[in-house]
């Protein structure tokens, strides 16, 4: 039995190093950015058609681009949180239009890693109609997980 | 000279015989006398934890009452003041807990001789926890944007399963460790905001919390009972040699068709 005190000392001492540093913070791999998931569709035929290029903007903030690509399907639109309302500038192939968005913002937990985020609950957006024919809302909640938000047709 | 001798050597086997007579004399008990204890322990390693790390401090005491030699009630609680500090939030969340269950010793009597234990926990455990999110940032194209969270209270409900050793060191005073495995039952905080850290509980990362604990506890026998002792299960010898198909035991023949 003198083996049995003296044998439960050392498990404890490396246990005890084990939780040590199990404590320490670890790495976030999670999506941190709540974005507006769009897609883009092709008006006539319906049918999803990434724009030859595309440009995106915040409206007034013109030097200080988003996205400048080509055939990129989604597009990620991040929202101001600190405000309600934000409005963007998508430049598809070359024409301008101005989308603009209204919606609630709330607190987001994604875990203990990556810490809090904000998500939105959007209205339909206001648009300008130079390219964009009809933009629709297929889910209003947006969040970090991969889901289309809207369609933009053009 | 040989009278020297064979008066060394008849005591050397007087002595042995008498030995032997004495291992031989004496009867194997059939039964143990075995305190039943009150104990109060307290839990070290964290205050220990807490000196190489300020941010979490852990306070957890116990007192556990014998029913038998067996089975002990037990009841805990302490107090957990928790800061983490993430890149982009800092977190804190403290209140006090309060644990309830059962200790099972698997040790036989006579083996544990009320001294040793051996054994599992069943807890249910009860968290009443404050946490706040003092201060956190995101960034996005849009800038950066600071906040804070309010603090809000809530109770948390879990069950703890613990195994461990515990060990008697000198009179009445033992030392032990528990390794512990939680489940959260109901946190009664919102998803969105929820705490990082549960007093008593641990990480709320994942479904299950682990830890260790390392006891120091002081009893007092407030009881004593005899305990009958079972006997060894006398294993019987196989008779290894015996192939398949060669043995004469035909005892069960006729037997075989009756348990259907």
């Amino acid at each position: 039995m003198r083996n049995f005190t003296q044998r439960i000392f050392a498990p404890a001492v490396l246990l005890l190093t084990l939780i040590q540093g199990s404590c320490t913070p670890g790495s976030c791999f999670e999506e941190t950015n709540a974005f507006v998931k769009a897609t883009f569709y092709n008006y006539a035929t319906s049918v999803k058609a990434s724009p030859d290029s595309l440009s995106m903007w915040g409206c007034g903030r013109d030097t200080s681009l988003i996205y400048k690509k080509s055939r990129i399907n989604p597009a990620l639109i991040p929202l101001d949180a600190s405000t309600g309302q934000c409005c963007l500038v998508l430049r598809i192939n070359g024409v301008n239009d101005t989308v603009s968005f209204t919606y609630t913002t709330t607190v987001h937990m994604i875990s203990k890693e990556c810490g809090y985020t904000f998500y939105h609950t959007i209205d339909d957006p206001v648009f300008t109609k130079n390219t964009i024919d009809t933009i629709t809302v297929t889910k209003t909640s947006i969040t970090t997980f991969s889901e289309e938000n809207i369609r933009i047709y053009y | 000279m040989r009278k020297i001798s064979v008066y060394i050597i008849s005591l050397l086997l007087a002595s042995t015989i008498s030995a032997y007579g004495q291992e031989e004399a004496q009867p194997v008990p059939d039964s143990v006398d075995v305190d039943l204890r009150i104990r109060a322990g307290l839990e070290v390693a964290g205050p220990v934890i807490y000196f190489t790390d300020r941010n979490s401090m852990n306070l957890e005491g116990f007192a556990a009452l014998d029913i038998n030699e067996k089975i002990s009630a037990y009841a805990g609680g302490g107090y957990s003041d928790f800061l983490y500090s993430q890149y982009n939030y800092e977190f804190t969340t403290k209140g006090p807990f309060f644990k309830a269950g059962a200790d099972f010793n698997f040790l036989r009597p006579e083996m544990a001789e009320g001294k040793y234990w051996a054994g599992a926990g069943v807890r249910y455990g009860l968290s009443l926890f404050t946490f706040e999110t003092t201060s956190f940032s995101h960034d996005n194209y849009w800038g950066r944007v600071s906040s804070a969270l309010p603090a809000k209270t809530n109770w948390a409900h879990y069950l703890e399963v613990a195994g461990g050793f515990r060990a008697e060191l000198f009179n009445n005073f033992s030392i032990g460790w528990l390794i512990s495995v939680r489940k959260m039952i109901y946190t009664g905080a919102d998803k969105a905001y929820r705490p990082v850290y549960y007093p008593g509980y641990g990480s709320s990362t994942g479904t299950l919390s682990f830890g260790i604990s390392y006891y120091l506890s002081w009893s007092i026998p407030y009881k004593k009972i005899r305990v009958q002792i079972k006997p060894e299960p006398v294993e019987e010898e196989e008779d290894e040699e015996a192939e398949p198909g060669t043995s004469t035991d035909f005892s069960n023949i006729g037997r075989q068709g009756l348990g259907r």
